[in-house]
C-alpha cells in the first residue's frame, strides 16, 4: 500500500531572520509579566495600526496583544480548550476565533484568581489594567473586548478610527477634517490614560518612540519594495514570521535592528538573484488572514508546484512612509500618529478611484500587488470566524479577474478554527488551479499586459 | 394599488413593496435607497428624494450574492445585495451606504462599485459618542449634503431641512403614539402589524406615510381588542422585516408589545431637537441617541457600570411595556450583537429577572419552522 506523507503543520520558513524570528512574541508576553511582578501596568491591545500603543508605551505600559497570542496558540495548536471555554458561557462559536481563544482564557485566568494558569501558551497573559480596543477594519475590535467586560472588570477604550469611501476621501477638506478627528480622539485617549494612571504624559519620550517607529517601518516598507523582484526573494511564510517586530513592536529598538537585518538578508537574495523557493514558476498573492495551524502547506506549494507567494495580507503591512509634504511643519507626534495610520487605511485611494471601486481597504491594495509583485495568481482565505478579512475577498477575486485577467483560488479555512480547514481538498484546488493560471498567462500576453 | 386604508393599506405596501415603489417611480418621484437606521432621512427628503429602506427578503434563496460576497458573513445584507443583483432594486436613484457595522460597510462599498448611481454617498459612522465623533458626525453629513446639492442640483437650505426635520419628527411621534397603545393588556395591536406599518411607511414619501400612521392609529384606538393575554414580549438584537417570522413568534403564544431593533424603535425613538444647527442636531440625534450595540458605550469604572450603560434602557422598555420575557434575536454572523450575547442574558436573568430567549438564526423563512419548539418552551415556562 502507498504510504500517505504527513502534512506538514508549521513552514520551514526560507529566511534566517524569520527562523528566528519567535523571539519578538515571546518577548512581549515576558515583558508583561515581568511588569506586573514590578507593579507597573500593562494593557492588552488590539492591533490598531500604531495609533494608540506608542502613546501607553510611552506612559510607561507594557503591552501585550491577544491576537497576536491567539495566532501563537492556534499555530501551537492549544487553542481549543478555550474556544470550548467561550462557547459554554454563550458566546457564538461564528465569532472571531481570536476574540474566543482570549474569551475562553480570561474565563480561566478570573476563574484561577486572576494568577496565569500554568499550562499557558507562550506562558500566558497577566490580568491587564485597561483593554484597548479600536475601531479600525473589524466590529471584534470594540466588542470582544467589551464582552471581556464579565472576566475583567477594568476599563475599556475605544480608539477611533474612520474609514471613509475613494469618493469621499476626494472631496475638499475631508481629509483634514478627519484627521482632526484623530488628533481630538488621540487627546480624549490620553487624558484618560492620565486619570487612570496618575501620571503625565511625557511628549518628548513619545516624540522619541514615534521616530522610533517611523524608522522600523520605513525599514519594513523597503523590504516590501525588494520583494518584487524576480524570482521572489522572502515569500509569505517568512513574512508572517517576521512581521511580528513591525506590526506589534515597531517603537522597540531591537526589533528595528532586527529588521534591519531582515533588510539585509533579503537584499542579499536580490543582489544575487537567489530565489526564496528554489525553481519559482509561479507567482501568487495571498488574502488575507493565513491558516495558522498548517502553514506548512506553504511549503508543500513552493516543493510541489513552484509556487512562490510573493506578497500577502493588506492587514499586516506598513504604508510607504509620510512625505516630508505631509509632515512638513508637524511636530505634534499626536498628529503624526493620526496622519500615519489615517495614510495606512487610505494610501490606497488613488488606486480605488482609478477603477471606480471600493473599498480603499483589503480591495485596492491587490489592484495594486498584482501589477507591482507580477501576480499569476491569488490564494483567498475566507475564514470562519474573522469577517473583516473575508467580506471583500469574492470582490477582490471579481476585479483582479476583470481588470488584469489574473485568476483565483478560494480555499475556505480559519485562522484558528481546525474543524473547518479541509487540507486534502484544499490540495486539489491547487493542483487544478496551475492549468488555470497558466492558460491566463497566456491571456495577459494576449492582452498586452507584462507578465 | 388599491385605494385600502389603515393597516389594510400598510398590510398591502408592506407585500408588495417593490411594486409600490415602482409606482412612485413611475409618477415621476425620485427614490433614493438608503441602509440601517443611521443615515438621517431629513436630507434626502429635503431634495425630493423618496426615501426607500433597502431589505432584504427571507423568501428568496441567495444565488447572485455567491459571486460577490462569501457566504460567512450576515445574512440579511447578503440578501440585500443579492436582490439588487437580481434587479430589484434597480428602480433607485441614488443610493446611502452606511458604515453601521461591519457587514453594512463593506456591502455598500462592493454595492456602488458594481451599481452606478447618479448620486451617492457612504456615512462613515464613528464608534463612539464622544464630542469629537458628533463633531466628525457632523462633518459627514456636511460632506453628504455637499454631495446631494451638486449631484441634484438643488440646495438644502436651513429652511427646507428644518421642515424636512419636523415632518420626520411628527412620524417619530406618531410610531410612538402606536407604540404606546402597545402598553395595553391585552395590545390592541401585534407585534406583526406593526411590522407591517414600518416597513410600509419606510418606502412611502413621509407626508403620506404620517397620513396612513394618522389613520391606523385611529383605527387601532377604536376597534375591539381581540388579542387574548398573553406572556409579553420584547424583542432586541438584529432586525426583523418579514412578519413570517414575528407571526411565528406570536402563535407560539407571546404578545410581542415592544421591540428594540433597527426596523422598530432605534429608527422612531428620539426627536432631532429642532435648533439653529439642524446639522448638529441630526448628528447628535443619529449618533448618540440611536442605541445599537454597533457604538461603543463607556465602560465605566466596572462591569456593572458598563452593563447599565448599555443596557439600561432596555431595562426601561421591560418595565415600562411590562415585558414578562426577552427575545434576543441574533442573524448569524452578526458581530455586533453576537457579542452581547453572554452580558445581555446576565443582565437580564440575573440583575432585571426577566428571561431571555437567544436564538441564531439564518435569515430564511425555509429555517424558521424548528425555531416555534424553542419560542413555544420559552413561553411555558414564562406561565
Ligand atoms: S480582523 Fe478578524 S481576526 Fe482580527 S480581530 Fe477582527 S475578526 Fe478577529
Ligand atoms: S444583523 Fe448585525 S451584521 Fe447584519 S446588518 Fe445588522 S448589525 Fe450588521
Amino acid at each position: 500500500m502507498e504510504e500517505k506523507k504527513a502534512k506538514k503543520r508549521t513552514s520551514a520558513k526560507t529566511l534566517q531572520t524569520a527562523r528566528e524570528a519567535g523571539y519578538f512574541g515571546k518577548k512581549m508576553l515576558a515583558n508583561t509579566r515581568t511588569a506586573v511582578e514590578e507593579g507597573r501596568p500593562v494593557a492588552w491591545s488590539m492591533v490598531d495600526w500604531w495609533l494608540g500603543v506608542p502613546i501607553c508605551k510611552a506612559m510607561g505600559v507594557e503591552m501585550v496583544f491577544p491576537e497576536n497570542w491567539s495566532a501563537f496558540c492556534a499555530a501551537s495548536r492549544t487553542a481549543e480548550p478555550n474556544l470550548e471555554y467561550s462557547e459554554m458561557d454563550g458566546f457564538p462559536n461564528t465569532l472571531c476565533g481570536y476574540a474566543r481563544n482570549t474569551l475562553g482564557y480570561a474565563r480561566k485566568l478570573k476563574d484561577n484568581n486572576y494568577v496565569i494558569p500554568p499550562d499557558s501558551p507562550g506562558g500566558g497573559l497577566p490580568k491587564p489594567n485597561f483593554l484597548l480596543g479600536c475601531g479600525a477594519v473589524c466590529d471584534a475590535r470594540y466588542k470582544w473586548f467589551q464582552a471581556m467586560g464579565r472576566y475583567m472588570d477594568v476599563p475599556v477604550w475605544m480608539l477611533e478610527f474612520p474609514q471613509v469611501g475613494y469618493k469621499e476621501y476626494y472631496l475638499p477638506g475631508n481629509k483634514e477634517k478627519t484627521i482632526k478627528f484623530l488628533v481630538d480622539e488621540l487627546k480624549a485617549f490620553v487624558a484618560f490614560l492620565e486619570n487612570l494612571l496618575n501620571k503625565k504624559l511625557d511628549m518628548n519620550k513619545l516624540s522619541e518612540l514615534v521616530q522610533i517607529m517611523f524608522q522600523t517601518n520605513k525599514i519594513a516598507h523597503e523590504v516590501d519594495l525588494l520583494r518584487k523582484a524576480v524570482p521572489s526573494p522572502m515569500v509569505s511564510q517568512d513574512f508572517w514570521a517576521v512581521m511580528t517586530a513591525h506590526f506589534y513592536l515597531a517603537d522597540d529598538l531591537e526589533a528595528q535592528a532586527f529588521y534591519q537585518r531582515v533588510y539585509d538578508e533579503v537584499k542579499h537574495r536580490v543582489d544575487n538573484k537567489i530565489g526564496a523557493i528554489p525553481n519559482e514558476k509561479y507567482r501568487m498573492l495571498f488574502a488575507e488572514l493565513p491558516p495558522w495551524h498548517t502553514l506548512g502547506f506553504f511549503d508543500e506549494m513552493a516543493e510541489k508546484h513552484g509556487i512562490a507567494f510573493v506578497f500577502e495580507s493588506w492587514n499586516y503591512h506598513v504604508p510607504s512612509p509620510l512625505t516630508a509634504e505631509e509632515r512638513h511643519g508637524i511636530s505634534d507626534p499626536l498628529e503624526l500618529l493620526a496622519r500615519f495610520s489615517y495614510h495606512k487605511f487610505h494610501e490606497m485611494a488613488p488606486v480605488a478611484r482609478e477603477h471606480d471601486i471600493d473599498p480603499i481597504i483589503f480591495v485596492a491594495p491587490y489592484l495594486n500587488y498584482v501589477k507591482e509583485y507580477r501576480g499569476d495568481g491569488l490564494m483567498g482565505h475566507p475564514l470562519l470566524s474573522c469577517r473583516p478579512a473575508t467580506y471583500t475577498l469574492m470582490h477582490v477575486r471579481n476585479l483582479l479577474m476583470e481588470k488584469f485577467k489574473v485568476p483565483s483560488v478560494i480555499v475556505e479555512g480559519d485562522i484558528i478554527d481546525l474543524r473547518v480547514f479541509n487540507e486534502e481538498e484544499a490540495y486539489t484546488k491547487m493542483d487544478a488551479f496551475i492549468e488555470t493560471m497558466d492558460y491566463h498567462r497566456e491571456l495577459r500576453k494576449k492582452a498586452g499586459l507584462d507578465w | 394599488m388599491s385605494e385600502k386604508k389603515g393597516l389594510a393599506r400598510a398590510a398591502e405596501i408592506y407585500a408588495k413593496s417593490e411594486q409600490y415603489a415602482r409606482e412612485l417611480k413611475n409618477q415621476g418621484k425620485k427614490i433614493a435607497g438608503y441602509y440601517c437606521c443611521y443615515v438621517p432621512l431629513e436630507m434626502l427628503a429635503a431634495v425630493d428624494y423618496v426615501p426607500v429602506r433597502i431589505l432584504g427578503d427571507m423568501n428568496e434563496n441567495i444565488t447572485s450574492a455567491d459571486t460577490y460576497l462569501p457566504t460567512v458573513m450576515c445574512f440579511f445584507y447578503r440578501s440585500c445585495l443579492d436582490l439588487a443583483m437580481k434587479g430589484k432594486y434597480d428602480y433607485l436613484d441614488a443610493f446611502f451606504g452606511a458604515h453601521s457595522c461591519d457587514g453594512a460597510e463593506r456591502v455598500s462599498y462592493v454595492w456602488r462599485s458594481y451599481l452606478k448611481y447618479a448620486c451617492n454617498f457612504n456615512i462613515d459612522i464613528p464608534h463612539t459618542v464622544h464630542p469629537p465623533a458628533i463633531e466628525y458626525f457632523k462633518n459627514q453629513l456636511e460632506a453628504m449634503k455637499e454631495t446631494i446639492e451638486e449631484k441634484t442640483g438643488q440646495k438644502i437650505s436651513d429652511e427646507r431641512l428644518a421642515a424636512a426635520i419636523t415632518l420626520y419628527n411628527k412620524q417619530r411621534g406618531l410610531v410612538r403614539e402606536l407604540y404606546a397603545l402597545r402598553k395595553a393588556d391585552p395590545p390592541p395591536i401585534s407585534g406583526t402589524e406593526v411590522l407591517q406599518v414600518l416597513v410600509a411607511i419606510m418606502y412611502m414619501p413621509p407626508e403620506e406615510g404620517n397620513a396612513l400612521l394618522a389613520e391606523i392609529l385611529e383605527e387601532v384606538k377604536n376597534r375591539p381588542v381581540t388579542a387574548q393575554k398573553k406572556p409579553r414580549l420584547l424583542i432586541t438584537g438584529c432586525l426583523i422585516d418579514n412578519i413570517s417570522f414575528t407571526k411565528l413568534i406570536e402563535d407560539s403564544g407571546f404578545n410581542v408589545v415592544m421591540d428594540d431593533t433597527a426596523i422598530g424603535s432605534r429608527s422612531f425613538g428620539h426627536d432631532v431637537a429642532v435648533t439653529g444647527d439642524p446639522l448638529g442636531s441630526l448628528a447628535e440625534r443619529y449618533l448618540d441617541k440611536i442605541v445599537c450595540p454597533r457604538t461603543f458605550r463607556e465602560t465605566g469604572k466596572n462591569r456593572a457600570e458598563d452593563l447599565e450603560n448599555r443596557f439600561g434602557y432596555l431595562r426601561k422598555f421591560v418595565e415600562d411595556w411590562k415585558a414578562d420575557g426577552v427575545y434576543l434575536n441574533i442573524i448569524r454572523n452578526c458581530d455586533p450583537h453576537g457579542y452581547e450575547i453572554p452580558e445581555l442574558k446576565y443582565y437580564f436573568e440575573e440583575m432585571v429577572n426577566v428571561p431571555v430567549l437567544a436564538i441564531e438564526q439564518d435569515y430564511s423563512t425555509a429555517s424558521l419552522e424548528p425555531l416555534r419548539t424553542r419560542f413555544q418552551a420559552f413561553a411555558e415556562n414564562i406561565e
